[in-house]
């Protein structure tokens, strides 16, 4: 679905459910324990920002995830290319990365916690060890799909091992490599929160912990609402860089 | 050793594949063909089979992008088993990359063969001129069609200074004015630079259109079973009855093989 036809369906939906919701717990549930009061809501805003610290663990956590990322995406690019495109670096990364296909990646994450307790930057250990796996991974499984022809072509020019690498199968992958990270960024959150929750601390996962255990509903409310908004919005900025930067078709 | 004369001379090439439950497949068995200097310095020389013969195998073969099980290839006396440019393979499927525009992925010729950059941009204009890209330098290749396309295979092929390029079966699918643009471009590279072609076709029309020398290949095992020189049925240009006698002449050749009703 092209981005257009995606806001299109999203607004129309995020429009049902904020009507829904508006008349359901506004004037005709207002005290209740499933959901909170809109207007409350509205309020509770306040409180996140006040008692929550929302802006630090906002911040805390995005950089966590976008810059953890950005730099595995950076760092498998140097070994990639390099190295060349089958090297030690990925191939261990994709040994990990078939493992944890069958060990939730918060396993290692709780390890983490203990070997490293109170520390300011566990989260962003965490989310860089899943990104550069993956991402390692991903980049591996994609470049022996790389349109052979390509490969073909510029070995029979004489290109180097590392300017077919670095030139030919790197560009050739980025599509789907895109693509992958697009699905990748949603589980990613999905570990992160899950990792500050048990951590404490810092981060939205925090903030979810914190409002559990006075249960404010609203806050937790709130807080999802924010958390949809910011993953909605990555969604998009990594579609618009996979439209403007690789604009090819998948090899 | 080798001949000396030769510009290209590909010796007793065999190639076996593995199958399923360790048989062995023969994609080629003892191949041989050779163009002299003469012929390959602006010549087009055509592989004609029906398909799934070898042609792709043994163009990999030639260019070195794969290894032959045993043969070797010899390009001026000089045997070649490392891809260094000499011999350019253009494939079937287009190979222009999407992520490159026009100038770019020209440049890429150049830059394999580690050419000096400084002196690599009136050779670039030229070889825009002459694959007729001129004005859609900043293009990518998705950007237009197939012909577009295979010119940029082209000009980026010539731009590593080939001996010998290779095209497989490229043509095939065009639609018949970009085929006769195509010819036509090969024909005037075929005048203006030293180097020479070799076609891997089905199609019998476009050998006769385009080729001083055709080869003709068996199905089985690919072996070169006759090899044709067009000039001695033409005089100048091949005109109507010289294209008959040609055309009548392969396909008894082919029918000799009882091969002939398979090619299109």
């Amino acid at each position: 679905m092209n981005t257009k036809k995606y806001l299109k369906y999203s607004h129309k939906t995020l429009a049902w459910i904020l009507f829904i919701w508006i008349i359901l717990f506004e004037f005709i549930l207002p005290s209740n324990n499933f959901l909170p009061k809109p207007s409350i809501v509205l309020l509770s805003f306040t409180a996140l920002v006040k008692d929550y610290h929302l802006f630090r663990n906002i911040s805390i956590t995005i950089s966590e995830i976008y810059l953890s990322m950005f730099v595995a995406y950076y760092v498998s690019k140097i070994f990639f290319q390099y190295l060349g495109s089958f090297n030690f670096f990925l191939d261990a990364a994709d040994s990990i990365y078939k493992f944890f296909k069958f060990l939730p990646v918060i396993i290692p994450g709780i390890f983490l916690i203990f070997w490293i307790p109170n520390s300011n930057y566990t989260g962003f250990i965490f989310a860089f060890l899943i990104s550069l796996t993956a991402i390692s991974a991903a980049i591996k499984e994609e470049s022996l799909k790389v349109k052979h022809e390509y490969v073909d072509s510029a070995i029979s020019l004489g290109a180097k091992k590392n300017i077919i690498a670095r030139d030919v199968i790197w560009n050739g992958i980025q599509p789907n490599l895109l693509d992958f990270i697009f699905q990748f960024h949603y589980f990613l959150w999905l570990s992160l929160l899950l990792f500050e929750f048990i951590n404490g601390g810092f981060g939205i996962g925090a903030i979810y912990k914190s409002a559990l255990q006075y249960r404010d509903l609203s806050s937790l409310f709130s807080i999802s609402v924010i958390v949809g908004i910011i993953i909605f919005l990555g969604f998009l900025v990594l579609k618009y860089l996979r439209r403007k930067f690789f604009h090819w078709s998948n090899i | 050793m080798s001949n000396l004369t030769s510009k290209l001379e590909v010796k007793n090439i065999t190639k076996y594949f593995h199958g399923l439950a360790g048989s062995k497949i023969c994609a080629l068995e003892n191949v041989s063909l050779e163009i002299n200097s003469s012929d390959s310095k602006g010549s087009i020389n055509s592989i004609l089979s029906k398909p799934g013969a070898g042609k792709t195998v043994l163009l990999k073969i030639i260019s070195a992008i794969e290894k032959p099980t045993s043969g070797e290839i010899f390009i001026e006396g000089e045997k070649y088993s490392r891809p260094d440019g000499r011999i350019v393979f253009i494939p079937e499927s287009p190979s222009s990359f999407p992520w490159m525009n026009v100038k770019e992925n020209i440049s890429f010729g150049f830059k394999s063969k580690k050419n000096n950059f400084d002196d690599t941009g009136e050779k670039l204009e030229k070889l825009i001129s002459l694959a007729g890209l001129e004005g859609y330098e900043n293009y990518h290749p998705q950007e237009k069609n197939s012909g577009f396309r295979f010119r940029i295979s082209l000009a980026r092929a010539l731009a590593a200074e080939p001996k010998i390029i290779l095209i497989d079966n490229s043509l095939r699918t065009f639609s018949n004015e970009t085929k006769k643009e195509l010819y036509e471009l090969l024909r005037s590279v075929k005048l203006k630079m030293d180097v020479g072609f070799i076609l891997a076709t089905t199609n019998i029309n476009e050998t006769i259109e385009l080729s001083d020398k055709i080869f003709l290949m068996q199905k089985n095992h690919g072996k070169i079973f006759r090899q044709i020189i067009v000039e001695e049925f033409k005089k100048d240009h091949l005109s109507e009855d010289e294209n008959y006698t040609l055309r009548m002449e392969i396909e008894k050749a082919f029918n000799l093989h009882e091969e002939f009703h398979d090619i299109s």
